[in-house]
């Protein structure tokens, strides 16, 4: 329960809200409940005073007042529930809003472990973030509520009808709270807590089956994966039914314990309407304000079967997020970094760096750092320099090159990144470093946004510069709105190509005094690589440049090409 | 244009649905009828209330002599418990067997495209239809379909109490009740057109967030994070805006139905309660009794519930159609290509190739026709006879019809004209040796490994498959050996790595017959000599292999090449 709580403190936030809606929410209930039981009440007066009528007893009934409070609770139980619904929807959208920020800036502040992870992640995690959206809705504000008019009515009647009375419906009350709740929790959370995961093991479980086709179809031991697969699915599906199948008895069994106090409110009113101490409409009243109990007693067994889920996907989130040391720190860490983009070229030196066993053959300048090598990969570039290095794929090429950039540490070994003012601090080294990744990420967003991001402050023409650098000024001429015009899933599709020069054009356009590319023209053509290649020069000069790619046909303009080998 | 077609399969969708229950009738029939047994049980338990009372209060019969009414009250609301809770069980079940039964229907259909076609769409969007969309149909076979039926039957057997009770407490309800679904559908047009003006602005922020997650590094690299922040934080509160101008209409067809059943509550109620003053002289008014009318008060809500439960369930109905034209998509994209698994049973006239020893030592490809399903010849009417033992190296330009010749042997393909037939049988019919340019692997240990397509390997011949495809450096540097994980070191394996892991597969496998593409393409000078000593090594050991390949090494390996260029051999 403990992994709710960092949330339920940020939906705290906003009290007033909180609050607001579920007045709101009460509100509705009691209509509901006020108009069944009121028309109960009337139904039952009007037939006694009809007989008394009947009989010739002249009596004035006064039908204005119930007949009132029954419209009344009729328009309040309807506008209630519309505005209740508003509000509340309102209030989760603003949730969610506060949560994605909350979520945004854990992870950003958090180093690199979500880095490598794929869609699915990312799917999961829009999931794992709606469950704690609706926590209020779903979850807080229903128990609160069954709790608050179970009580007050307990109260009310024990008020009024006796201390036994009372004592007897706070049983039953009791009982179908504790089982739509906590019993429910109790006998489904550990399976809800684990389906999210062990859906992720059958989804692995899936693609394994199916890259794999070939090779099992050649083994012949298709049918045999076939039945393991259908029988884990099969056993997922069962835990699934099984948690549904629970909830579903739970609210039944609550919906007999509320109805079971309805009995028993009619038995106890029975007698005390017997021995006057009620009248018979406050005899009936009471049972139907019971009746009434259903509707929100019916809104806990969802929240409670799916509470193990919601566990477990608030603890996925802290995981990520890498809750609260992380987003505690974030303010402070995070200024120094950003606020310098450092200028002068700096040196920078792998010393020892081990991954694959990835060794630098054909070094044949900077001869200072032979001396004394550890094991693993050492390779210095001094101020200044443009070193290009080459290797087959799969090398580590771009490990070490995140390494430079200071976005992983290395397992073994260090790099150093050295400006003339001193030794640069792993964490602060994007500060100096404009790094083109391998893979491209160009924002939803306009591809004058998209640029911006290296420099916001850059005035058009230095968008439009270059662009031109990088060989797009075509494409530009092409974009009806220019800059502006919008780029991905929703606006102009950028062919793989041009996404990469845009890319490398925001990389350009960072001034920072070294520069990593990683496979920078990736997608170009022979014509525009030499032509961007050219032009590139000029952005390049003074700064200390490292180019990874994989033949020396893809490199930049280079002083010294270094050959990367895998030892193994 | 576009809109028709996509109401067409929102139709075939909502069919398809409904068809698939045809094999869970039981549980079906099973859900309903507890529904209704759950909605006799409340008009039984409403009746009894209202009879209670009306003793009590107009009759002044004793607690102790209506006790057998109490006892039948009891029995009533624990009737409808039970028959609620065994709707839940039942609808569970019956949405669990239905969905397995899908899923059952997409393996085959997998089956059924080979191990070639399978594989153009990716194995993750695949495994998205098997797992996400198949799971989305729950709430359709669970709740909204019974639900669909319980809607209408409900309210039906209250409504003749009701009108036994009294008519005109009838007629209002079958008033309102079709008032009903038709303010919600025009409440749910207008949600719809304001839903199709704010479409793209909605995807565009609510799509804003993951963008901004999937670039974080991006972000990071530019020292943006912040800024990017205030964006999320910016853009969320705009979706917020869009979305509740939406909502706000939406949720106009629930305020609607809340009206309704709240109205006919009052309505019915002051009808009720002056008929009992006796102000009301018209229709069956005067007849009414506390009983009869605290018996439609109670009926009144329950009338409503059942159309409540059904406007909740909808949106699972929704998702279920979007989620069942994916699926459908999957089950019925042409079924069998041209290259039919049947296409030799339609060309009966080919020679039966009788199982002599001369066949039975022999791979005979005869005039092999293979066209694919977009019409494009994959193979024109190709003849090779491969004797066991041989190593053949296929080259060619590349889309030449290598790989293809590869399928044709390992039986992924068949062709549309001609025979193939591997040592005597149909390819694909023996077990052979197979190693694509992919490489496979699953999460686990090296043994898990190997055993997924051996499944009775011991241990040491594990090690020794290892071993022999070069990885033994590799397996003593890891702890625990062949019990070790593949991935522990974090990165995995190299393409070489994973390459070589294939091939101890082949060494480990008792096959006749190894199928190899393109063995040794993007592989490290390391990688690439183990694999040619590996296949020297398969060959010296009497096995067939066919492998295509550019590599000059690997081309003096084999005892003859053939070259295949436009769906032909070249030479031979």
């Amino acid at each position: 329960m403990n992994e709710l709580l960092p949330w339920l403190r940020l939906i705290g936030q906003r009290k007033a809200r909180l609050f607001v809606g579920a007045v709101l929410m009460l509100a509705t209930l009691l209509s509901g409940l006020g108009l069944l039981a009121l028309s109960g009440w009337f139904i039952t007066a009007t037939a006694l005073a009809g007989i008394l009528m009947a009989a010739g007893t002249a009596i004035i009934f006064d039908v204005y007042v119930p007949g009132g409070g029954i419209r009344a609770f009729a328009l309040t139980r309807t506008v209630g529930r519309y505005l209740e619904r508003v509000y509340n929807h309102d209030t989760v959208l603003r949730l969610l809003a506060d949560i994605r920020v909350h979520v945004f800036r854990s992870l950003a502040a958090s180093k690199s472990q979500f880095r490598d992870r794929g869609s699915d992640w990312l799917a999961r995690m829009t999931t794992d973030v709606d469950a704690m959206d609706t926590l209020f809705l779903r979850l807080v504000a229903p128990t609160g509520l069954a709790a608050l008019l179970s009580l007050g009515l307990v109260g009310i009647l024990g008020a009024g009808a006796g201390f036994d009375f009372a004592l007897v419906i706070a049983v039953f009350l009791i009982s179908a709270f504790l089982t739509a709740t906590i019993a429910l929790y109790w006998r489904t959370g550990a399976r809800s807590y684990r389906q999210q995961d062990a859906l992720e093991t059958l989804r692995g479980d899936v693609i394994e089956y199916l890259e794999g086709q070939a090779e099992l179809t050649a083994a012949g031991v298709v049918p045999s994966h076939r039945e393991k697969l259908l029988a884990n699915t099969e056993q997922w599906s069962q835990n699934q039914s099984i948690i549904d199948q629970r909830s579903g008895w739970h609210g039944a069994i609550s919906m007999l314990f509320v109805n079971g106090s309805v009995v028993a409110a009619l038995w106890l009113g029975l007698h005390l309407f017997q021995t006057d101490v009620i009248s018979g409409p406050v005899m009936v009243l009471i049972p139907l304000a019971l009746l009434a109990m259903n509707e929100v007693y019916g809104m806990l067994p969802d929240a409670y079967a799916r509470l193990g889920a919601t566990i477990a996907a608030a603890q996925r989130l802290n995981r990520d997020s890498g809750y609260p040391s992380a987003a505690a720190t974030e303010g402070s860490a995070r200024s120094i970094i950003e606020d310098s983009a450092a200028m002068s070229a700096p040196a920078l030196a792998w010393s020892g760096v081990t991954i694959n066993k990835l060794a630098a053959v054909g070094v044949k300048s900077d001869p200072a750092a032979a001396d004394q090598m550890p094991p693993g990969f050492s390779y210095a570039v001094r101020p200044g320099k443009h070193v290009g290095f080459v290797g087959p794929s799969g090398c580590g090429k771009s490990t070490l090159a995140n390494i430079a950039a200071g976005l992983s540490a290395p397992g073994a070994g260090r790099c150093q990144l050295e400006s003339e003012q001193g030794v640069v601090a792993p964490c602060a080294h994007h500060a100096w470093v404009s790094y083109l990744t391998q893979t491209t990420h160009l924002f939803d967003d306009t591809l004058g946004n998209n640029l911006r991001i290296a420099d916001p402050n850059a005035s058009d023409q230095q968008l439009l510069s270059v662009l031109e650098t990088v060989a797009l000024t075509d494409l530009l001429a092409q974009l009806p709105e220019g800059l502006d015009t919008w780029l991905g899933a929703y606006g102009k599709q950028v062919s793989g190509g041009e996404a990469r020069r845009i890319a490398l054009a925001r990389a350009l356009l960072r001034d920072t005094g070294l520069i990593i590319l990683d496979e920078p023209f990736t997608g170009l053509d022979e014509t525009t690589r030499t032509v961007v290649r050219d032009r590139m020069s000029p952005w390049l000069a003074g700064k200390t440049v490292i180019c990874f790619a994989h033949s020396p046909a893809a490199l930049t303009q280079v002083d010294t090409v270094v050959t990367l080998e895998r030892l193994h | 244009m576009a809109k028709t077609t996509h109401g067409a399969s929102r139709l075939d969708a909502a069919r398809w649905l409904r068809s698939q229950t045809a094999g869970s009738r039981k549980l079906v029939t099973r859900t309903i009828a507890a529904g209704l047994l759950a909605g006799l049980f409340t008009i039984l338990q409403m009746g009894l209330l209202a009879w209670i009372i009306h003793a009590a209060v107009i009759l002044d019969n004793s607690a102790m002599s209506l006790l057998p009414f109490f006892v039948g009250l009891v029995l009533a609301i624990t009737g409808r418990s039970l028959a609620q809770g065994f709707q839940a069980r039942s609808a569970a079940l019956c949405s669990h067997t239905i969905r397995q039964n899908i899923r059952i229907e997409l393996l085959s259909r997998w089956q059924a495209l080979g191990p070639v076609r399978l594989l153009d769409t990716s194995a993750g969007t695949l495994a998205r239809e098997w797992v996400e969309h198949v799971e989305a149909l729950h709430g359709y076979f669970a709740r909204f379909m019974p639900q669909q039926i319980l809607c209408i039957a409900v309210p039906l057997m209250i409504v003749i109490v009701v009108a036994w009770l009294d008519w005109l407490a009838a007629i209002f309800l079958i008033i309102s009740a079709p008032l009903i679904p038709l303010f919600m559908a025009l409440v749910g047009m207008g949600a719809e057109k304001l839903n199709q003006e704010h479409f793209q602005l909605i995807g565009r922020l609510s799509g804003h967030f993951l963008d901004r997650i999937r670039g974080l590094t991006t972000l990071q690299l530019f020292g943006q994070t912040r800024a990017a922040a205030e964006t999320i934080h910016t853009r969320s509160h705009q979706y917020r805006r869009v979305t509740m101008r939406m909502l706000k209409v939406a949720f106009l067809s629930s305020a609607v139905l809340e009206f309704f059943s709240s109205v006919a509550i009052a309505v019915v109620a002051m009808y009720v309660g002056f008929g009992l003053l006796g102000y009301l002289s018209f229709g069956p008014a005067p007849e009414l009794t506390l009983f009869s009318g605290l018996f439609i008060l109670l009926l009144a809500p329950e009338f409503f519930q059942p159309l409540r439960l059904l406007s909740q369930h909808y949106h699972d109905r929704a998702s279920a159609l979007g989620a069942t034209e994916e699926i459908l998509r999957r089950l019925e994209s042409d079924p069998e290509s041209v290259n039919s698994k049947y296409a030799f049973e339609e060309h009966p006239d080919e020679p039966p190739p009788a199982a002599t020893v001369a066949t039975e030592e022999r791979i005979v490809i005869q005039s092999a026709h293979v066209a694919f399903p977009n019409g494009r010849v994959g193979l024109d009417s190709v003849s090779l006879v491969i004797n066991r033992g041989e190593a053949i190296a296929l080259t060619g330009p590349s889309g030449g019809g290598k790989t293809t010749f590869l399928h044709l042997l390992a039986g992924f393909l068949r062709p549309c004209q001609g025979f193939v037939r591997v040592f005597g049988y149909p390819a694909g019919e023996q077990r052979f040796g197979w190693l694509g340019q992919s490489a496979f692997m699953v999460q686990g240990s090296w043994a898990d490994n190997l055993r997924v397509t051996c499944p009775d390997a011991t241990d040491g011949m594990i090690e020794s498959a290892l071993q022999a495809a070069g990885l033994g450096d590799l397996l003593t540097s890891r702890s625990g050996g062949i019990h070790s994980l593949v991935s522990e070191a974090g990165g995995g394996l190299s393409g070489g790595q994973a390459r070589r892991l294939g091939l101890a597969r082949l060494f480990l496998a008792d096959v006749d017959l190894i199928l190899l593409d393109e063995p040794t393409a993007a592989l490290d000078a390391e990688s690439e000599r183990f694999v040619l000593a590996s296949l020297q090594r398969l060959s010296t050991q009497g096995k067939t292999l066919v492998f295509a390949t550019h590599h000059p090494s690997l081309l003096g390996l084999a005892t003859r090449v053939i070259r295949i260029d436009g769906g032909r051999i070249l030479n031979e």
